[in-house]
């Protein structure tokens, strides 16, 4: 290999050069505004309802089996913009909740998206933006982008994953209170999602579901405001409990969760306080025994 | 300005600038290695002449050094030799700021009897050229060559013994120097080790004076040198300069300067390697193309000729150790850096240059081991940042090279005395006088450009501590024989270097670089 080729491999050249973990950041960082205007002209928002309606939610009820509830509660909001809060397992989660979504919700849907990671080359930014409306968010201290509350404020529904990124062990992290200032910022509802079954399906390091159409719930709550004086924290903090919620609700039902709730009794969010293998043990555990022969037609 | 870090090396790091003597590489560590970075620069002070003149007028515990000036008396200004800074600094030089100010003062008082000594100990005499750029065209053309000479450590008639400290050391200093009426000291204070005392008491030393602390039990006692706390060196120097003072009033000038130890240009020799732009980039890559491929004079040339945008970030006058105190502090600031315990492995890259081959023709191997196992080895607080018994590894070419001009008694170091031992100890045991004395080593040293006889010795001592305290050295990319012939042992790479070594680490070591230059001291908790 060439001098040449091997500083443009070490560098990166063509993607953001990636950062250490454990390195301290610039005092100021310029925000990875790689522009997604386009992505949202009638032209790229037609292709786009095209290709969620035509190709993803079908790829999507093919590699899995989804199940979505309190999709009703959804009509709350009429034509309200909102912020879409979902505990995150797997990049299946945003194909599942766009899947879920209600068309004319969907088509003035857009997901934040970690800059770091979908903003690096050019090809993934534009592929991502495209078919999943993505837009760059900074999660690493960088100079925060007003794209989201800018779009908040337009009209358009933000997806924002709270916990920052992925889950490890299938179990969620506590909610950062991102998402929640935004909806404060903008005066905006937010509204609590659950997903589950998505880390059995297809967690860290897969990039395809696993095979066996393994199910995957996904639970909409009722939309939350916040109220007179509450804090981002706090509000974060009520969002992530109504996420737990919705997690126990799909595991077993409305009235249940409800009464777990108020008891105490309601499993933690973060799941159970043991060794790691256990934990993704038990997060692992199918939603229901799922099939190994290949796709079923009839369910 | 950001702070210093302790870096850990993941998925996410791009290959590391390790320099490699004339050339410099990237090298791609283990994964959890962890790595020093120094602090970035600070901010330079906006207007130097205003500090200097704040400085002089407002002294800690003396008074101004307009006060301290009066016709008819006998007024010395030494200052330090081309060793300090490294690089050079851009023009116009600290210490010409600092001495231009200081004789403004000296003319207004009627100050007629003044000399300038450049306080080179037992290194090599300047030239002219080389005084001239460091104290500026006025005061060279006021002063050279009858009033600003190079000290001459050899010369019995221009030194004055000024007693015994109470250790038995024998204080015997530059003689103009130690029967002033007043001692002005110009000092760059590049890392922690320089300044205080050791300015005068060892910059204008002679051999007698010098051999009391310059030894290996001193050495191997100074945990670090660059801790004068700790430093059984610069006890010593202390002792020897409370004892100068009974005898002459010393008014200590020190500066500090920041991290910007490379040209702007060269930006990349300097940034976190993550954050290098394009530009850099290709810097890096021309750069170490065209050292690579150079003739070795080129090369050389080509480095040499680099002067680093230093700034100069504090300046303090008076008495020595309050002054030392304060410049220290100033020092700490911009090289400090907390690093959590000690590692397996420590590994350093050595650059180009180190303070005894300044415009020399090559870095020989005697002092390519001084700046490994002396220098970069002593950059600690506390603690050595490897631990007792753990390895060293340093990447250097290690050339069986010597500058002929600069270094002769170091070929024969290196071909004789090396030959028979390894150890500190026996060497200046059994070899030491006989080099100190050698007229034909005093001859060169006096009238040549050489350094002194004796100076290869004192090279060695400076790792004493280090081999003492290391259970293997490795050096990457060093020429077999001639580190075969410091007693250590060579390896083409990285992975190379750690298998050998791994008899004494074992074969997952903790392994830490020190990103090093600009200077960085591990302050190891």
């Amino acid at each position: 290999m060439s001098s040449l080729a091997r500083l443009a491999r070490d560098f990166r050249w063509g993607h953001v050069p990636s950062v250490p973990a454990t390195a301290p950041r610039r005092e100021v960082v310029p925000a990875r505004e790689m522009s997604t205007a386009w992505a949202r002209t009638p032209l790229a928002r037609g292709v786009r309802a095209v290709a969620q309606a035509g190709a993803l939610a079908p790829l999507v009820r093919a590699e899995v089996r989804l199940q979505v509830t309190g999709a009703a509660r959804l009509t709350a909001l009429g034509d309200e913009a909102a912020v879409l809060v979902l505990n995150h397992t797997s990049h299946l989660d945003t194909a599942a909740l766009l899947t879920a979504l209600p068309p004319p919700m969907r088509s003035r849907t857009v997901v934040a998206a970690a800059a770091d990671y979908f903003f690096t080359s050019w090809w993934k930014a534009a592929g991502t933006a495209l078919v999943f409306g993505t837009v760059p968010i900074e999660r690493r201290g960088g100079a925060p982008t007003d794209a989201p509350a800018r779009l908040l404020a337009q009209g358009w529904n933000v997806v924002v994953y709270p916990e920052g990124s992925r889950s490890y062990d299938g179990w969620p992290t506590r909610f950062r209170p991102g998402a929640a200032a935004l909806a404060l910022t903008c005066g905006a509802p937010i509204v609590p999602v659950a997903v589950r079954g998505s880390y059995t399906a297809m967690p860290r390091g897969r990039s395809w579901p696993a095979p066996g159409r393994p199910r995957v719930s996904l639970v909409f709550g009722d939309p939350l405001r916040a109220a007179p004086g509450e804090q981002a924290l706090a509000f974060a903090g009520r969002a992530q409990a109504e996420v737990a919620r919705l997690l126990d609700e799909d595991e077993t039902d409305w009235w249940s969760s409800l009464r777990r709730a108020n008891s105490g009794e309601q499993p933690a969010l973060q799941g159970p306080p043991t060794g790691s293998w256990r934990r993704t043990w038990a997060s692992t555990r199918p939603v229901e025994p799922t099939s190994t022969g290949g796709p079923r037609v009839w369910t | 300005m950001r702070p210093g870090f302790v870096l850990e090396v993941d998925e996410r790091t791009p290959p590391l600038l390790v320099h490699r003597g004339d050339s410099f590489g990237l090298e791609r560590f283990p994964l959890g290695s962890r790595v020093v970075y120094p602090p970035e620069a600070l901010p330079g002070l906006p207007d130097v002449r205003a500090a200097i003149t704040q400085a002089l007028e407002h002294p800690l515990d003396s008074e101004p050094l307009r006060v301290l000036l009066r016709p008819g008396m006998r007024l010395t200004i030494a200052f330090d030799d081309i060793s300090l800074p490294l690089p050079p600094m851009r023009t116009p030089d600290i210490r010409q700021q600092v001495i231009e100010q200081v004789l403004e003062l000296a003319a207004a008082a009627g100050v007629d009897d003044v000399e300038l000594v450049v306080a080179n100990a037992l290194h090599r005499r300047m030239t002219g050229p080389e005084i001239r750029r460091i104290v500026g065209d006025r005061v060279y053309r006021s002063f050279w060559p009858q009033a600003l000479t190079n000290h001459d450590a050899e010369d019995r008639a221009n030194l004055v013994h000024l007693g015994l400290t109470d250790e038995g050391e024998d204080v015997e200093i530059n003689k103009r120097a130690g029967t002033s009426d007043l001692l002005v000291y110009v000092n760059v204070n590049l890392v922690s080790m320089d300044g205080g005392w050791k300015s005068t008491a060892i910059g204008l030393a002679s051999y007698a004076s010098l051999r009391h602390h310059h030894n290996t039990k001193t050495m191997r006692h100074s945990r670090s040198f660059m801790d004068h706390k700790a430093s059984a060196l610069h006890s010593s120097a202390w002792r020897m300069g409370r004892l100068l003072q009974e005898h002459v009033p010393v008014f200590q000038i020190e500066t500090t300067l920041n991290n910007q130890a490379f040209p702007t240009s060269y930006a990349f020799l300097t940034k976190r390697e993550w954050e290098w732009s394009p530009r850099d980039q290709a810097m890096f890559w021309t750069l170490k193309n065209g050292l690579d491929r150079a003739p070795g004079r080129l090369r050389r040339k080509a480095l040499s000729d680099l002067v680093a945008d230093y700034e100069v970030t504090s300046v303090q006058a008076g008495a020595v150790e309050p002054v030392h105190e304060l410049t220290i502090a100033n020092v700490h600031r911009q090289q400090l850096v907390e690093v959590g315990g000690q590692t397996d492995v420590l590994v350093f890259g050595l650059p180009y240059l180190c303070p005894y081959n300044v415009n020399s023709s090559v870095m020989n191997p005697v002092l390519a081991m001084c700046l490994g196992l002396g220098y970069f080895f002593n950059m600690y607080r506390g603690q050595p940042l490897v631990r007792k018994g753990g390895a060293l590894i340093l990447y250097h070419p290690v050339q069986n090279a010597f500058d002929q001009l600069h270094h002769p008694s170091y070929v024969d170091f290196f071909e004789e005395v090396l030959a028979e031992s390894t150890d500190p100890a026996i060497i200046e045991e059994r070899f030491e006088k006989q080099y100190a004395t050698d007229p034909w080593y005093t001859h060169l040293y006096r009238t040549s450009h050489a350094y002194h006889g004796v100076h290869p010795f004192y090279m060695w001592y400076w790792g004493a501590h280090a081999l003492e305290h290391l259970g293997d050295v490795v050096w990457v990319g060093g020429d077999r024989k001639a580190v075969q012939r410091m007693g250590f042992r060579s390896a083409s790479t990285l992975g190379d270097a750690l298998s050998m070594v791994s008899g004494s680490v074992g074969t997952s070591p903790t392994i830490t670089y020190q990103h090093n230059p600009p200077h960085s001291i591990a302050d190891v908790r």
